[in-house]
């Protein structure tokens, strides 16, 4: 019975890789998803000794920057833009090419970063090799994978320099330079949205800030990634662990604070990892179709696959928008309301349930302790919810980066979710395109719970650490901006990544049963 | 979350849909029993660390496929890093155990060039009433295919740890001899990180990453 419904789908859907048909594709598909960790065989080949070369380089820092901020080993993948992409948007290329001029310190809002690593993500997510943006980054005189470490290598020894004088301070909160470079990609909003809390933040740190250089680094990391988001927050998530493993020793405690190891403890690592699988796939398979296109039929469907990109542009995000924090109820009412849009059997129970707890933490470190203490039913709660009132500036910190990766990781797993049930889901009720404005409000509603949610822990922490010299609690405060506008950055990314998925939906939606 | 561990494992939980694989992980991950669960969409993550030997610990990382065919070709995918695998049927439903043969055959295909150990999982061994698979035959199909067969009750809690850990310490003592390695571009098997006192002598071998530190 499952097979008789299997052959049905292979025969009006071009998913099922059963299908007579589909056999050219999937024998593409077969290397992606055999090699390597999910990345194809030869890319993870020629990339990896300057890659290692290069994390050799890096000093260990707690906090991850952007994706973008890593510059990797090779031209390969800023390359591979599919033809759809390529063809439709010449305006991806310029977009990427953009940033450097402006730099990520002009970027508004979080909306308008939402733009930029919109572009960032979709140029690694190809797997096509594509002369034409070749040549053009060739022509743009991008100097050799080298000379880029060569200048990581010069920054990691500042940075390490730094980092062994205040070695106490550098574990969990993050090294100057990495705040630094943080700002600059968060952008204004961070500073104008949250100045109360930001005023906390010490002189010392304004000046590093100032004093780093906003473009240029960071825009070759952006020209050159050819890393996928799993991987940066792999090798990130790899070091904390090698990290963390020789503190153990010492300090057991410590290690709760990194970010990344939060992350994958909550799966989010997986879900990305899984995403970006069905994502590669998807997009393999729109290159496959499109090039058996031709004519009107190949402009009729470019006309529409660019009508989904723009869904996918997030245009509409104004960024005065901000709006205050809502009641509890709205991010879970809208968010379900979203998901529910979807028409995927999608549930955001364990999103709205993570963002809940939070709130519930934040509530009980704010109201009378007793009132509250029913409702905490979390573990890191539970072992120290008796003194309340004593809940250090490091407990608030520490849940803070727990609350964001754990919010994070369920996001993430709810866009792999969706994906895989819009490929493989059944009949559509909804179009591409519909699906895809749905998706791309609720990244643009995660988002802002994200930002709000540190806004409350960075209140929780000040309020907790009146009395604290402002060189311990600034660097905390900032630590929970940086993960909160690292945690929305993923978000973006992510949802970048279901882009293809939509396509192949949209697709497949369009044509009954497809060339045959 | 201990991050000293002396390896992690990939472990893959495959059978038809129905038999209560996520039931048998959410049991061994987080003690839990949920009478009512929706199916699985694709694939699901757990993790959890076993204690093999006093100060042995091995991190499990246990991918949940989905049961349905209609995701088969996403589950397929995980085949290919795993080391080890629960491959469940329910005793109450004889079709899931005739099925036991195409899911070892369609592993087969799919996680070339590498293996995976294989435990055989009778599931739901409390409803011992309905049953429709004798422990008899279910021993010889597993003995046929060199698996270990154990039956299991995520209700009941019967068996859960012991069918995690069987596995995880025939993968370990694999790993031991030499007859699994670590290997580039291969997720079955990772080296942990262990701060150097807990080190004995062969670990210090094996993982040799940690010396960029």
């Amino acid at each position: 019975m499952w097979a008789t419904a299997f052959r049905l789908r292979g025969n009006d859907l071009v998913m099922s890789d059963k299908d007579d048909i589909e056999t050219p594709v999937k024998t593409e598909v077969a290397p992606v998803l055999e090699g390597g960790d999910y990345e194809p065989a030869e890319k993870s080949e020629s990339v990896n000794p300057s890659a290692k070369l290069q994390s050799k380089s890096e000093p260990v820092v707690s906090t991850r920057k952007r994706p973008e901020s890593k510059p990797p080993s090779g031209i390969e993948t800023s390359e591979v833009l599919p033809p759809v992409q390529l063809s439709q948007t010449p305006g991806n290329e310029s977009a990427s090419k953009d940033v450097p001029q402006s730099g990520w310190g002009y970027w508004g809002s979080w909306g308008k970063s939402l733009l930029s690593s919109a572009s960032a993500t979709v140029a690694t997510v190809g797997q096509g090799i594509s002369n034409v943006i070749e040549k053009a980054e060739t022509s743009l005189g991008i100097p050799s994978p080298s000379e880029i470490s060569t200048e990581v290598q010069y920054a990691a020894g500042e940075i390490n320099a730094k980092e062994n004088e205040n070695s106490p301070m550098a574990g969990p909160f993050g090294v100057f330079s990495t705040i630094s470079t943080a700002i600059q990609s968060t952008g204004k909003s961070v500073i104008s949205g949250s100045l109360d809390a930001l005023e906390f933040i010490g002189k010392k740190t304004m000046d590093v800030i100032a004093e780093g250089d906003p473009g240029f680094k960071r825009t070759k990391g952006l020209m050159y990634r050819n890393s996928t988001l799993s991987q940066v927050l792999r090798e990130a998530k790899e070091k904390e662990e090698l990290q963390s493993a020789s503190e153990v020793a010492m300090e057991t405690d410590k290690k709760t604070h990194y970010y990344g190891l939060l992350f994958d403890e909550f799966q989010g690592l997986s879900h990305l990892e899984a995403l970006e699988m069905l994502s590669r796939e998807s997009e393999i398979k729109v290159k496959s179709i499109l090039n058996s296109l031709s004519g009107e039929e190949l402009e009729t469907l470019k006309l529409e696959l660019e009508q989904l990109k723009e869904a996918f542009s997030l245009a509409e995000f104004c960024e005065e928008e901000e709006e205050e924090n809502k009641g509890d109820e709205d991010f879970t009412k809208e968010l379900t309301e979203l998901v529910s849009q979807l028409h995927v059997s999608s549930k955001s129970e364990k999103l709205a349930s993570a963002r809940n707890t939070a709130y519930e933490w934040i509530k009980t470190f704010q109201v009378t302790p007793l009132e509250e203490k029913e409702e905490c039913e979390k573990q890191l709660e539970e072992e120290r919810n008796e003194p309340v009132n004593k809940v250090s500036i490091e407990d608030i910190h520490a849940f803070a980066i727990r609350s964001l990766a754990q919010m994070t990781a369920c996001s993430i797993e709810l866009f792999h979710k969706a994906a895989a049930l819009i490929l493989h889901g059944g009949k559509q009720q909804v179009t591409a395109i519909e699906r895809s404005t749905t998706l791309s409000q609720m990244t643009i509603v995660l988002c802002k719970e994200l930002s709000a949610l540190s806004k409350e822990f960075t209140t929780c922490l000040t309020t907790a650490g009146v009395n604290e010299k402002a060189d311990v609690l600034n660097p905390l405060i900032t630590a929970v901006f940086l993960e909160a506008s690292n945690s929305a950055s993923y978000i973006q990314d992510a949802f970048q990544l279901l882009l293809p998925v939509l396509e192949i939906s949209l697709i497949e939606n369009k044509t009954e049963s497809p060339e045959a | 979350m201990e991050a000293i561990w002396l390896y992690q494992f990939r472990l893959i939980v495959i059978g038809d849909s129905t038999v209560g694989k996520s039931c048998l992980i959410r049991r061994f991950t987080e003690g839990r029993f949920a009478h009512v669960s929706d199916p699985t969409v694709g694939v699901d993550f757990f993790s959890r660390l076993v204690e093999i030997e006093p100060g042995k610990r091995i991190k499990l990382q246990i991918w949940d496929t989905a049961g349905q065919e209609r995701f088969r070709s996403i589950t397929r995918a995980y085949y290919r890093n795993s080391v080890g695998g629960l491959l469940l049927f329910d005793i109450t439903n004889r079709r899931s155990f005739q099925n036991v043969h195409e899911w070892l055959e369609e592993t087969k295909v799919h996680v070339q060039p590498y293996q995976i150990v294989f435990v055989l999982v009778g599931h739901k061994c409390d409803l011992d009433t309905q049953r429709q698979v004798t422990r008899h035959e279910a021993e010889k199909l597993a003995a046929a295919y060199g698996m270990k067969y154990i039956e299991t009750s995520a209700r009941d809690a019967i068996n859960v740890e012991k069918a995690f850990t069987d596995l995880t310490r025939d993968i370990y003592e694999l790993v031991k001899r030499g007859d699994i390695m670590i290997q580039e571009g291969w997720e079955g098997v990772k080296s942990g990180f262990v701060p150097n006192v807990v080190h004995s002598s062969e670990e210090v071998v094996k993982s040799e990453r940690r010396c960029l530190c």
